[in-house]
């Protein structure tokens, strides 16, 4: 059963910048890596936590204007920030149980398209947070 | 350091910047979304009560 509808609600800032309004998907990822413990005797394969994983990945559109995409992300190549996700914009600042943030910190951007040239299409590029600590605010 | 915010992608423009944790602010500064407050402390007025001659 379908749970959510996003239409225009989302909210997301990366190193402090809104990107909401350029911004089309966001994926929020929680991994904890599985590592195997089956041992001799089992008949089963058996997991445990290792360590967590997270990911961020956003598809936005691009632009070169000022205070926009390219601005926004270009000096944070090869660097950590922090990226905030919520469902609501309203989130971002106050967010409760039905609008939770998440909150990565230590975000490495390892890779940025700067440009990425279609005839007749808007241009948009699709950016990964890889790393740090994620953080869910309720409250 | 003070900040002041320039792009309303940030925040209110004019106001204060106070940088959360994790946040590169050598990326705010270099594309000109928040500007170092460099404005000096208002000095004190000295009031004196001296008669008029």
């Amino acid at each position: 059963m379908a749970t959510s509808t996003y239409l225009s609600n989302p909210g997301v800032l990366v190193n402090a910048v809104s990107m909401t309004d350029q911004c089309t998907s966001a994926t929020v990822t929680n991994t904890a890596e599985a590592l195997e413990s089956t041992a001799f005797g089992g008949t089963s394969r058996v997991f445990v936590s290792g360590l967590f994983n997270q990911e961020i990945t956003l598809d936005l559109y691009m632009s070169y204007a000022a205070s926009e995409t390219y601005a926004t992300l270009a000096a944070l190549v090869g660097t950590t920030t922090t990226v905030k996700v919520s469902n609501t914009v309203a989130g971002l600042a106050t967010p409760s149980a039905t609008e939770p943030c998440f909150t990565l910190t230590g975000a490495y951007l390892e890779t940025l398209p700067v440009i990425n040239a279609s005839m007749g299409e808007l241009s948009t590029i699709s950016i990964t947070f890889k790393g740090g600590v994620l953080t869910t605010a309720v409250s | 350091m003070k900040y002041k915010i320039l792009s309303p992608r940030v925040g209110t423009p004019g106001d204060k910047y106070e940088p959360e944790a994790g946040v590169n602010v050598e990326a705010l500064l270099l594309h000109g979304f928040i500007v170092e407050d460099t404005a000096p402390p208002k000095s004190a007025k000295t009031i004196t009560n001296e008669p008029k001659d």
